[in-house]
C-alpha cells in the first residue's frame, strides 16, 4: 500500500501534570470544528461527585449536549476516561477505558468498558479524560505524546481503511523502535455504514510482537468516531510502574495488588480457567441451564452447542499471555493465530482472530444456528477488522433470520440470499455488505429498532410479531443470554440505564437455579446493589471479572456469597491505597448511586428515562409462539397449574401461551414498581428530588430537567 | 478390601466414594453448596440440570465451580 500522509494542522506542547493519588486533575478536549486543543482542570467538588471514569464522562457529555442533541450533531462528545485506579500493573483487571456517547441506537448516553492500554496512556499523559467534539471536514488522526509532551492533529491520507491493518500501521508508524509505547483507537468501514459501530483499543502483545485489540463494542459508539471523520486516536507513553499512579500508601498497594493477583493465579486453574479459555467456558454451562440464545432466543440449548464452547476453543486458542493489561492474572483475551478466512478481503491471508468470547459464540454462533468455531471465528475477525459489535450484529442477524423464516421478509427483500438459521455464508456476506454500507445489510445494520420499522412499513411485515420477538430495549441489542425464567434477570436487562446489557446485573443464576430472590423486594434490592457495585468498576478504570468470577475458597461460608466479600474489601483497600480516601465496602457503593442516578436523569434530559422506556420485549419474558411454548410444555403447564392456580385442562397451547403471558407481563411491572422504590425513584422510574439531595446531585440543571418532568 | 480403596477427590479433598454416587447425592453429603451449580467432573463441565443423572465414577477428580456470575 501506499506510504501513509500524516499533514500535521494543529499542535499544541504542554506541562504534563503531576499526578496525585491516581489522578491528573486535568481534562483534554479537542474540537474538530476549530482544531481546537484545550485543556481544562477537574475542579474538586466533580472529583469527589463523580469519581472519575464513567462518571466523568457523564459529567463532560452532560455539559457538551442538550436534550435535543442527535448523535449525529457536531456537539455530540465522545469521551474516554480511566479512573484513579486505573494503570496499575499487575492489578488483575486494572487497565479499563470507560467510553461514552450519545447513541446512534439509543439516542441516550451509552457506556462502555474496554480493556488495551490506552485509557492508562492517556492518563498517564496527563488526561483523566478526554472529550473529542465536533465534526472534522477530512480524516483525522489525534496524537496524545506522553513521552514529548505534545498533542497532534492530522489530516490523513492513504491510511488502510479497516481496524486490523490500521492499528498496526499506526502503532509502528508513531513509535517504530518500542511499539509498546502506543496504543491506538480505531472504527472501521462497518462503523461508517451502521449504526452499531464499535472502537478498537490496540496493546502490544510483547510475546507474539504484534498489535492486539479489544472493544468498546454497545450502543455504536464506533459509528460516532466515523461521522467526526476520527480515524485513530493514538496515545503514547512510556515505562509504567505501580508507581505511576503516585498512590497515597505504595505498600498498602503493593500488598492488595499481590494478594489480589496470588489469589487469581492459584485458584483460576481450579475454578472457571479464564486464563486457558477465557470465557467460552459459559458456552456448555448456559446451554445446560437453558440460557444460551438459539434461534434468536427462541430456545436455551442445542446439541450442537458442544462443538462451539470451551472444549473446541481450548485447543484452537493461541498459547500465552494473553492480559488486555499489564500484568493481569485474569488473562482472559484469548486469540487464534494463522487463521486464514474464507470469505471477504482477507480470503486465504493468514490473521490473528482475537477471540472469540462467549458473547460473540453464543450471538454470532449459537443464535442464528451457526455451530461451526470456524465460521463463528470469521464473524468475529471480521466483526472487529470493520468496527461492529459482535453483540448486536449476532442479535440483529438473529432477528432478521426469525423474521425469514416466517416469511416477514423474503429472497426479494433480502437481495437473494437465503437467511434462515444456519446460513453461515449469507451470514457472512451481511457482515461485509454492513461494511459497504450496500444492499440488504445496510438495513440490518441500522439495528433492529428501526428494522422494525422498516420491515413494516417497506416489506409489509407484522409489527406486532416483530415486536416480540425483536430482541431490543431502549434501541439497544441485548446480550446473550435468555432470561424467560428469571424475573429478576429481566429486570437486570431492561431497568439497565443503557439498555439490555448484563453488565449492572447478572442475576440469572442466583434468582432461577438458586431461587435465592423470592419475593419482588428480594428482586429489587438484588438490583439496587449489583447495579450499584458494578458501576464503581466504571468510575475507577477497572475491569469486573476477578471480583466475582475467581472467588475465595472460603466465600461459600460467607452470609452473602454472591457478593463476594472478600473481594469487597480489597476493592476497597485499593482505592483507599491509591486515593488516599479511606473507604469501606458501603462507600463503594454510595460513591456509584450518585453516577448512577444521575446517568437516569440525563436519560431523562434526552427524552427518555422514564417507566415507557424501560420495557422489554415479550420474547426476553416467555414463550411468544406456541411451538416455543410447546418446547418446555411441562414446565409452562406446571407454572400455569401450581403458581396461577389456573384449571388448563381444556386450554389449547394458543390459550395457555396468552394466559401465561398476561400474568408474566404483570409480573414484570410489579418488579419495576419495587425496583423504583427501592431505587428511590418515582413511580414513572425518575429519581425523586428527595434521592438527587440526597446524593448531592442536586445541580440546578438536574433539577431544571426533574422539575420539566414533573418531579418537584 | 478396605473402605479406603474407594474415594474420589472433592476440591483436593479425599472422599469416601460408594457405587451408584451421582453429582446430586454427593452434594447432599457436603456443607454449604447450596450455591453450587456446576462442577468440574474429571475436567468436564457438569451443570446443574445433570446433577441427578450424572454418576461419580471411583478415583474421580470433582471441582466444585463457584457461583455463575455471568460475563
Amino acid at each position: 500500500m501506499d506510504q501513509i500522509n500524516l499533514k500535521e494542522t494543529k499542535a499544541i506542547s504542554y506541562e504534563k501534570a503531576e499526578i496525585k493519588k491516581g489522578y491528573t486533575d486535568q481534562s483534554l478536549r479537542i474540537n474538530l470544528d476549530a482544531a481546537d486543543i484545550i485543556i481544562n482542570p477537574i475542579e474538586e467538588q466533580i472529583k469527589n461527585k463523580f469519581i472519575g471514569g464513567k462518571g466523568y464522562d457523564l459529567w463532560l457529555m452532560w455539559n457538551a449536549v442538550s436534550g435535543d442533541t442527535k448523535w449525529d450533531d457536531p456537539e455530540n462528545a465522545i469521551c474516554i476516561s480511566s479512573g484513579p485506579l486505573g494503570g496499575t500493573p499487575g492489578y488483575p483487571g486494572g487497565g479499563k477505558s470507560i467510553v461514552t456517547s450519545i447513541s446512534p441506537l439509543t439516542g441516550a448516553p451509552i457506556d462502555s468498558n474496554v480493556g488495551g492500554y490506552f485509557g492508562p496512556y492517556k492518563k498517564f499523559a496527563g488526561f483523566d479524560v478526554i472529550q473529542i467534539d465536533g465534526k472534522a471536514k477530512q480524516d483525522t488522526v489525534i496524537f496524545i505524546d506522553g513521552i514529548e509532551n505534545t498533542i497532534q492533529i492530522f489530516e490523513a491520507e492513504n491510511l488502510p481503511t479497516d481496524s486490523y491493518e490500521l492499528s498496526d500501521v499506526l502503532t509502528h508508524h508513531f513509535d517504530q523502535d518500542k511499539p509498546v509505547n502506543v496504543s491506538v483507537v480505531t472504527a472501521g468501514p462497518g462503523a461508517e455504514h451502521t449504526f452499531f459501530g464499535c472502537l478498537n483499543f490496540s496493546w502490544w502483545d510483547a510475546g507474539r510482537k504484534m498489535v492486539r485489540y479489544k472493544q468498546a463494542g454497545r450502543g455504536g459508539i464506533g459509528t460516532v468516531f466515523a461521522d467526526k471523520k476520527v480515524k485513530a486516536i493514538v496515545a503514547r507513553y512510556g515505562a509504567i510502574s505501580m508507581k505511576a499512579n503516585n498512590p497515597a500508601d505504595f505498600d498498602a498497594l503493593k500488598l492488595v495488588t499481590k494478594t489480589h493477583a496470588k489469589e487469581i493465579n492459584e485458584l483460576d486453574p481450579k475454578q472457571n480457567r479464564m486464563a486457558l479459555v477465557g470465557t467460552t467456558h459459559l458456552v456448555p454451562i448456559m446451554n445446560d441451564h437453558d440460557c444460551l440464545p438459539v434461534h434468536n432466543f427462541k430456545y436455551g440449548s442445542h446439541p450442537e452447542s458442544k462443538v462451539i464452547g470451551e472444549e473446541v476453543y481450548e485447543h484452537i486458542f493461541d498459547k500465552g499471555f494473553d492480559g488486555c493489561w499489564r500484568g493481569c492474572a485474569v488473562a482472559c483475551a484469548h486469540g487464534v493465530k494463522d487463521f486464514s478466512p474464507f470469505t471477504g478481503p482477507y480470503r486465504g491471508k493468514k490473521v490473528f482472530v482475537d477471540g472469540p468470547e462467549y458473547e460473540t459464540v453464543a450471538g454470532c454462533g449459537s443464535n442464528l444456528g451457526i455451530f461451526d468455531a470456524q465460521t463463528i471465528l470469521e464473524i468475529n475477525f471480521y466483526c472487529d477488522a470493520y468496527g461492529l459489535d459482535t453483540i448486536s450484529v449476532g442479535t440483529s442477524l438473529g432477528f432478521v433470520m426469525e423474521c425469514f423464516e416466517n416469511n416477514l421478509i423474503t429472497l426479494d427483500n433480502t437481495g437473494g440470499m437465503d437467511l434462515s438459521f444456519g446460513s453461515r455464508f449469507n451470514a457472512l456476506e451481511i457482515i461485509h455488505q454492513m461494511a459497504r454500507g450496500e444492499g440488504f445489510g445496510a438495513i440490518v445494520g441500522k439495528g433492529i429498532r428501526q428494522m422494525k420499522k422498516i420491515f413494516a412499513k417497506d416489506f409489509g411485515a407484522d409489527a406486532a410479531f416483530m415486536q416480540d420477538i425483536g430482541m431490543e430495549s431502549k434501541g439497544l441489542e441485548f446480550s446473550e443470554y435468555i432470561t424467560k425464567e428469571s424475573l429478576a434477570q429481566q429486570g437486570g436487562y431492561g431497568l439497565a440505564l443503557k439498555g439490555p446489557q448484563h453488565d449492572e446485573a447478572w442475576l440469572i443464576f442466583l434468582d432461577m437455579v438458586h431461587n435465592f430472590m423470592p419475593t419482588f423486594e428480594d428482586k429489587a434490592e438484588a438490583l439496587h446493589w449489583f447495579p450499584m457495585f458494578r458501576t464503581w468498576f466504571g468510575l475507577c478504570g477497572l475491569c469486573k471479572l476477578p471480583w466475582n468470577d475467581i472467588v475465595p475458597e472460603d466465600n461459600k461460608n460467607t452470609p452473602e456469597p454472591a457478593k463476594v466479600a472478600k473481594h469487597l474489601g480489597w476493592y476497597a483497600d485499593f482505592f483507599s491505597a491509591v486515593t488516599g480516601r479511606k473507604s469501606g465496602p458501603d462507600d463503594l457503593i454510595a460513591m456509584s448511586e450518585g453516577v448512577y442516578n444521575f446517568q437516569r436523569v440525563f436519560n431523562l434530559k434526552m427524552g427518555y428515562g422514564t417507566r415507557e422506556h424501560d420495557t422489554v420485549p415479550y420474547r426476553a419474558v416467555g414463550p411468544v409462539t406456541v411451538e416455543e411454548y410447546e418446547s418446555r410444555q411441562k414446565r409452562y403447564d406446571e407454572q400455569l397449574k401450581e403458581k396461577y392456580n389456573l384449571d388448563i385442562s381444556s386450554m389449547s397451547s394458543r390459550d395457555k401461551v396468552a394466559a401465561l403471558r398476561q400474568k408474566r407481563e404483570e409480573q414484570y411491572e410489579q418488579l419495576k414498581n419495587a425496583v423504583y422504590e427501592r431505587r428511590g425513584w418515582t413511580q414513572n422510574g425518575i429519581p425523586t428530588v428527595a434521592t438527587v439531595k440526597r446524593l448531592g446531585i442536586d445541580f440546578p440543571e438536574v433539577m431544571e430537567v426533574l422539575k420539566k418532568n414533573g418531579v418537584e | 478390601m478396605g473402605l479406603n480403596n474407594f474415594l474420589i477427590e472433592v476440591d483436593e479433598k479425599q472422599v469416601q466414594w460408594s457405587e451408584n454416587m451421582t453429582i446430586a447425592s454427593l452434594l447432599e453429603t457436603l456443607d454449604n453448596v447450596e450455591f453450587c451449580s456446576v462442577v468440574r467432573l474429571n475436567g468436564k463441565l457438569v451443570s446443574s440440570p445433570k446433577f441427578t443423572e450424572t454418576i461419580i465414577m471411583d478415583n474421580s477428580k470433582i471441582q466444585l465451580l463457584p457461583l455463575v456470575a455471568g460475563g
